[in-house]
């Protein structure tokens, strides 16, 4: 039987951003919106399930007058997506 | 987007379209800190030569200590402005530029040591081993960000670098021309492939 794929991954947004997450070190919020052409609040709400799952670490900074927030892969969303690549494999080959 | 995905390709898509979008950090500017370190450099090279060679007083060599004003500056300016997006490489760069500067204040401050130890202050080490941290600072940067100029341009600099310490080391009179060597490699190794970065993340961008 094939294993499921995990939902909080399984999504276009989501995705979009682990993605960049997991070739970079770190990013910023606008940098994210703008590779991923989202509406700030819908990014919004996906950072925060993101985060709430420990996916991801966002970290709100004080850069001057203005408040920014840099979001980076924690350990636990790094073996997340990684699964998630290895379960995506699976489904692959099956179709094949 | 969507929250759904439709199939298994679509994720794959997805997951190479955004790597690859961040994959090429690129931005317009990004040889500027070699730029800045190096117009600074060169500038002071040329202020302390004519300094020291109208007022035939030794002492102007001491404004090369502006050059740890200048890094404290730069460092205090990227603390204030932290960039969009710090990508592994650009956080190799960060650490080989951090390691190289604490063995440049380490120098300062053996030398420093030693001197009151002997009894005799000797900075004009630090001009040599200046130019053979920066070189290979800038050498290592070359060969991360795949920039064949900046790779061996610091050979200027490590040619410089050698016969200034075989001048120390046979005891010879160190000269106020050793200051334009020192601006004169700057430009070969840092005001040059700064500018060839800046053309090509120009281009791409």
């Amino acid at each position: 039987m094939l294993k499921e794929l995990d939902p909080l991954l399984h999504s276009q947004l989501r995705l979009a951003i682990v993605s960049i997450l997991m070739s970079v070190d770190e990013a910023d919020f606008v940098y994210l919106r703008e590779k991923t052409n989202a509406t700030a609040g819908n990014l919004s709400v996906q950072i925060d399930k993101l985060t709430s799952a420990g996916y991801i670490e966002a970290n709100r900074i004080l850069n001057g007058k203005k408040t920014r927030t840099l979001c980076k892969m924690t350990d636990i969303g790094r073996n997340a997506f990684e699964e998630y690549i290895e379960t995506l494999k699976t489904y692959l080959i099956i179709k094949k | 987007m969507e929250d759904k995905i439709t199939s298994e390709k679509e994720s794959l898509e997805i997951i190479s379209r955004m790597i690859q979008s961040s994959k090429n950090n690129m931005q317009v500017g990004r040889g500027n800190y070699l730029l800045y370190s190096g117009y600074f450099t060169a500038i002071l090279s040329i202020t302390l030569f004519v300094l020291i060679t109208i007022t035939h007083n030794g002492m102007w060599s001491c404004g090369w200590m502006l050059m740890f004003v200048y890094h404290y500056a730069i460092t205090y300016k990227r603390r204030q402005q932290k960039p969009l997006v710090v990508t592994y490489t650009d956080k190799v760069i960060r650490q080989v530029w951090r390691v190289l500067g604490s063995m440049f204040s380490l120098t300062f401050i053996a030398i420093a040591i030693l001197g009151e130890v002997y009894g005799q202050y000797d900075f004009a080490l630090m001009m040599p081993l200046s130019l053979l941290y920066v070189g290979i600072g800038v050498s290592i940067n070359g060969i991360i960000l795949r920039e064949r100029w900046m790779i061996y341009s610091p050979l200027v600099a490590f040619l410089f670098a050698f016969y200034m310490l075989m001048m120390l080391v046979t005891g010879r009179h160190i000269t106020v021309v050793w200051n334009l060597y020192l601006g004169i490699s700057f430009v070969v190794m840092q005001i040059i492939p700064g500018h060839i970065i800046n053309k090509k993340a120009k281009h791409q961008c």
